[in-house]
């Protein structure tokens, strides 16, 4: 069969991917009433809305890119950890971020996005039929990389045409392989991996240990996420390293240097512009770079190659290698209803990459923020001013990521409706769980910030004015989705299937959480203590609208 | 078999109907389980016995109609409807990324069952279904046949006074359904509970219900023990697959059916 009868059988099964991610009528969710072809547009449309979505801030990562090389004449006065680079050093410098921030955003949105395509079963589900090998392996790599087809092409335009906007047209041509095998690279990097912590953390037996295992992995799973964050820390440091490095003329460092992806095509643009001086390259230099581009480009074609092979056998593979089965006796622990979902959600997020972000990325920021503070050691105010913005970081993201453990609900959202489980707790369970995100967010920059910031109280009474806020926004935008899911079905806000949902909602959410805050910076002239309280008297007035509004008045059915 | 009038009665359906949209699933349905009954629910694909299953346990909301468990109505006591029912689904819709065992400490903890009856039920059930070596696996990992098993499991953890299963046999292996079938006819005999049970499998439905009702197009085509349905059918000794055929005019065209497979 042609390319063009696996092109139409991918259209097809893209659909079932699309409703499955969305309906999960695999897990029991009832018919719906306006038929299921009506279903199948709105699954398609919400996928192309989250793409859209995706796609958008991966143009903003372009735009913004082409606005620093604008700009680069004026950035390249300023000395970097004592080292002045020049313009074309800069512009190589940013365009390897680009590139990197290319890869790890495409990295990761495979990353989210693969559990959903493993779970649709679409490949079985076609394999049986009197297809032939190849166009089933077609197929599977067309499904693929129709997951990714938007935001890959807004990666595969956007950045050459704003480098070349900027730089000129040469320079944007040149940027043009680079690009690519971002794209190859991270949909290559998002099989391999995503398939691998699929197993490890998905297949992960129960119990304590490896529950730790299983988190330990989940963070490096995050981490791409943290490019943007990674990125513009590191940037002065590698600007500096850049300007050292190729300045010092030939070195086996140098070499390494422009071997390196994406260094070697961050290159090409400033030397198509300024030539092999414009970044101090000898003949040996140069040659280094086009054997070292060449050979990734090589690295690339196999690994469409491969791609295109491999994704129906990791598609079929079953989700947990066969091994040794282990009993263990363990009693039962119930706990109380709204514990129970607690629990139950972080147990369903330990083994579910998408959901374990949610939970990993507000601490991990903070984290980040908190050590920065640490380690670039301002006096005591700067670093009192750097940690309540990482606890205002957190308290936002998880008001922000919220909303989308509702998702969870779908996973069995059924089976789940037919037990004794009043919304009450439902909503206390998933609340708990976002103000527990804030706690341990807020309690790390403590930890962290107690060594350097000399007023802990103001510090804890700053996330204690803040916490009643965070509990308001998330019991609203919960009880916002209740209402939606009772009126029209469960709405999923996961990345990938409904991203608007959790945006929509986020938003209240976002604004409960955020008058606080400004209710503070606003009394940045009054004394802290009397703008702390009057910060936790906003917060508190806040929680006492929201609660009865999602929770339900007395006598009143809640939202 | 015990009747101590509707308010107590483990299951009521009065005049249901369920509508998707333009197809109407479930026609104006009636029926009773009497405590101390198992009654089996037959019919055809789509005849509407699962429509009717998730009506009772609050996933599908009828479109006219009323049903009451244990006096209780469905629409408007919703909760305590729910801790009265035990539950299996058609299909094995379990939170994946969960172990059996987390699925199970959820199922007790929403349930409210203490640690001990929970433990003990768990590992009863473990033992005899053969499940303890799979209890910390991913449910995601699991077999068909294994889900069911836990699916069941998560049904009897609360000893509910009403079981509600929707074909629970699916799957299963053959010692699994010799357990099944001896612990449902067991289930009942205290004379309080009551079991609702949807099957295709005929031979299964004679061998364990006390009455069956016989659905065809979402209409309740006939009702009653195995002798009420041939004697309805005027076929004075057959099998309950031969009654349930002719009484939904099944084995109309059978023979030329099967005769057209064959040529085929």
């Amino acid at each position: 069969m042609s390319w063009r009868e696996a092109r139409r059988i991918s259209d097809v099964a893209f659909t079932e991917v699309c409703l499955q991610a969305i309906y999960a009528f695999r897990q029991g969710a009832a018919p719906l009433a306006g038929g299921l072809a009506g279903a199948a547009r709105s699954a398609r449309r919400r996928v192309v809305q989250s793409k859209i979505l995706i796609a958008v801030v991966l143009g903003l990562v372009a735009a913004g890119g082409a606005g620093i090389l604008a700009d680069a004449p004026h950035i390249a006065q300023r000395a970097f950890f004592g080292v002045v680079v020049t313009v074309p050093v800069l512009q190589a410098g940013v365009l390897t971020g680009l590139l990197s921030l290319d890869v790890a955003f495409l990295w990761w949105t495979g990353l989210q996005v693969l559990p959903t395509f493993l779970a649709s079963g679409v490949l079985a589900t076609i394999e049986p039929l009197p297809i032939d090998d190849r166009t089933l392996g077609r197929v599977a790599g067309l499904l693929y990389l129709r997951l990714f087809d938007l935001p890959a092409i807004v990666v595969l335009v956007a950045t050459p045409l704003f480098v070349g906007l900027v730089l000129g047209p040469t320079a944007g041509i040149v940027t043009i392989p680079g690009v690519v095998c971002a794209v190859v690279f991270a949909l290559a990097l998002a099989l391999v991996t995503g398939r691998a912590f699929v197993r490890r953390v998905q297949g992960s037996r129960g119990g304590g240990g490896r529950t730790v295992v299983r988190w330990t992995y989940l963070v490096l799973w995050v981490l791409p996420a943290f490019a943007m964050f990674g990125f513009s820390v590191a940037a002065p440091g590698f600007l500096a390293l850049l300007g050292r490095t190729l300045a010092a003329g030939p070195s086996v460092g140098r070499d390494v240097l422009l071997a390196m992806y994406p260094f070697t095509f961050a290159a090409l643009a400033p030397l198509s512009t300024g030539g092999t001086a414009s970044l101090t390259l000898d003949a040996s230099g140069v040659a280094i770079l086009f054997a070292a581009a060449a050979a990734y480009l090589l690295v690339a074609e196999w690994s469409v190659g491969w791609l295109m092979r491999s994704v129906r056998r990791v598609g079929l593979a079953p989700p947990v290698a066969p091994r040794e089965m282990e009993v263990s006796v363990r009693d039962l622990v119930p706990h109380g209803p709204a514990r129970a979902v607690l629990t139950k959600d972080l147990q369903i997020a330990s083994r579910t990459p998408g959901y374990a972000f949610l939970v990993l990325f507000p601490v991990l920021d903070a984290l980040a923020i908190g050590l920065f503070t640490f380690v670039t050691g301002p006096g005591s105010n700067g670093a009192l001013a750097l940690a309540l913005a990482a606890v205002t970081t957190a308290a936002l993201l998880a008001t922000f990521f919220g909303p989308a453990f509702f998702a969870i609900e779908v996973n069995a959202y059924a089976y789940g409706r037919t037990l004794p489980l009043a919304d009450r707790s439902l909503i206390l369970g998933k609340v708990a769980l976002v103000a527990a995100v804030y706690g341990v967010a807020a309690g790390l920059v403590l930890g962290i910030t107690v060594l350097r910031v000399f007023q802990p109280a103001v510090f804890l009474a700053f996330i204690a004015a803040e916490f009643p806020a965070v509990v308001a926004a998330s019991l609203l935008e919960l009880a916002l989705l209740f209402r939606r899911a009772r009126k029209k079905g469960t709405p999923l806000v996961s990345l990938y299937a409904g991203a608007w949902y959790a945006i929509a909602v986020a938003i209240p959410g976002l604004i409960l959480a955020g008058i606080p805050l400004i209710a503070f910076h606003l009394l940045a002239a009054a004394p802290v203590f009397s703008a702390l309280l009057i910060m936790g008297l906003v917060a508190l007035i806040e929680l006492a609208l929201a609660a009865p509004l999602a929770l339900g008045l007395p006598g009143r059915r809640p939202a | 078999m015990g009747d101590d009038g509707a308010g107590g009665l483990p299951l009521v359906i009065d005049d249901l109907s369920v509508v998707y949209g333009e197809r109407r699933a479930v026609d104006h349905l009636s029926l009773t389980v009497h405590r101390g009954e198992i009654y089996g629910l037959l019919g055809s694909n789509g005849a509407g016995k699962s429509s009717t299953i998730k009506s009772i346990v609050g996933l599908v909301p009828p479109s006219t109609g009323r049903i009451r468990v244990f006096g209780l109505d469905v629409a408007t006591d919703a909760l305590r409807v729910k801790q009265r029912i035990g539950y299996v689904p058609e299909a094995s819709m379990l939170y994946e990324a969960l172990t059996p065992r987390e699925f199970l400490e959820f199922v007790a903890s929403v349930r409210g069952i203490p640690r001990l009856d929970a433990s003990a039920r768990t590992n009863a059930f473990g033992a005899a279904f053969r499940l303890e070596s799979e209890l910390d696996e991913p449910i995601a990992s699991l077999s068909m046949g294994t889900r069911q098993k836990v699916l069941i499991l998560g049904a009897f953890l609360h000893q509910p006074p009403l079981l509600v299963l929707d074909e629970p046999l699916h799957s299963l292996d053959p010692r699994s359904v010799r357990i099944m079938k001896d612990l449902l006819a067991r289930y009942v005999t205290d004379g309080d509970r009551g079991v609702l049970f949807s099957t295709h499998t005929m031979e299964i439905a004679q061998q364990l219900c006390h009455r069956v009702g016989i659905l065809d197009h979402g209409v309740l085509r006939a009702e009653g023990s195995l002798s009420d349905l041939r004697e309805r059918a005027a076929r004075g000794d057959a099998s309950l697959e031969e009654v349930f055929l002719s009484l939904t005019r099944e084995d109309e065209g059978l023979d030329a059916a099967v005769r057209a497979l064959e040529g085929a």
